[in-house]
């Protein structure tokens, strides 16, 4: 492991949320170029993190809309405090 | 100033999202409509402070957090911080890359595959809320680090380390799902 794997590993997520400079970020994509095994550790992440966002994802009841819209009508109408 | 007869325009549209949100964080959806039906009624009563044009989105999640944490914290009476130990960077993908011999180039990533939605779901949801709450946002929702301090009041510094120990976390309650149902072992 050099000092490159190191840097990019402890840049890994600041890189994959797209929290980094252009400069740094460039620096890690040349590295991950060069480095298969970091490469892979990094599409790694990144994939886990897209089948979190995907996984996640629930649809809403049908019929909660309309639960909804009556909640605040009945509520909301009726007290404008706060 | 926005003004409450575009609310329903403005507003419902983020009802999807919240909702799934709101699910991961209670876990359970009689409570997540609760959750959701209390933060829109008082984003309804505040809409008149919201100022047009600034982040919507944000501050729609800001109320469901702050909901959501008024009125479960008090029931669980949780430690304020819960530690989960140190865990090294790729854990996940060190643990599956060793299990499975270093055999081909992207086989960790196939051996993701073996995870059903309701596994990763359910590592989310098995999170402490310290946790929870910046995965969920980072991860399935899709706010900066900046947004996430806002949302949730912590500092910047702190919803980073969070937010890295919790995908840690994440990681390991995976692992241990895996071993527990022998995932791996067809693999080597």
């Amino acid at each position: 492991m050099s000092r490159y794997c190191r840097k990019s590993a402890a840049l890994m997520y600041s890189y994959l949320d797209r929290e980094i400079t252009i400069i740094r970020r460039l620096r890690i994509r040349s590295h991950l170029r060069r480095c298969p095994p970091c490469a892979d550790g990094f599409h790694f992440e990144a994939k886990l993190k897209d089948r979190i966002k995907h996984d996640c994802y629930d649809e809403p009841p049908a019929e909660l809309y309309e639960r909804l819209r009556a909640f605040l009508q009945q509520h909301g109408a009726s007290d404008t405090t706060g | 100033m926005a003004n409450q007869s575009t609310f329903e325009t403005d507003v419902m549209p983020f009802v999807p999202q919240l909702y799934s949100a709101a699910l991961r964080m209670t876990r359970n959806p009689a409570d997540a409509e609760d959750v959701l039906q209390e933060a829109l009624l008082k984003a309804f009563r505040g809409y008149g402070t919201f100022k047009a044009g600034t982040n919507l989105k944000a501050w729609l999640y800001r109320i469901l957090t702050n909901t959501f944490i008024n009125k479960y914290r008090k029931q669980t009476r949780r430690p304020a911080e819960v530690e989960l130990g140190d865990l090294e960077d790729l854990y996940l993908f060190k643990r599956i890359g060793s299990d499975l011999g270093g055999a081909t180039r992207s086989a960790e990533d196939e051996a993701l595959d073996m995870f059903v939605d309701e596994d990763i779901k359910k590592a989310v949801e098995d999170l402490p809320e310290n946790f929870r709450l910046p995965v969920i946002l980072a991860d399935v929702e899709g706010f900066s680090y900046k947004e996430i301090a806002e949302i949730t009041d912590v500092p910047i510094g702190t919803v980073m380390s969070r937010l890295h120990r919790g995908r840690k976390a994440l990681q390991r309650a995976l692992w241990r799902t895996a071993e527990e149902r022998g995932m791996m072992e067809s693999g080597t």
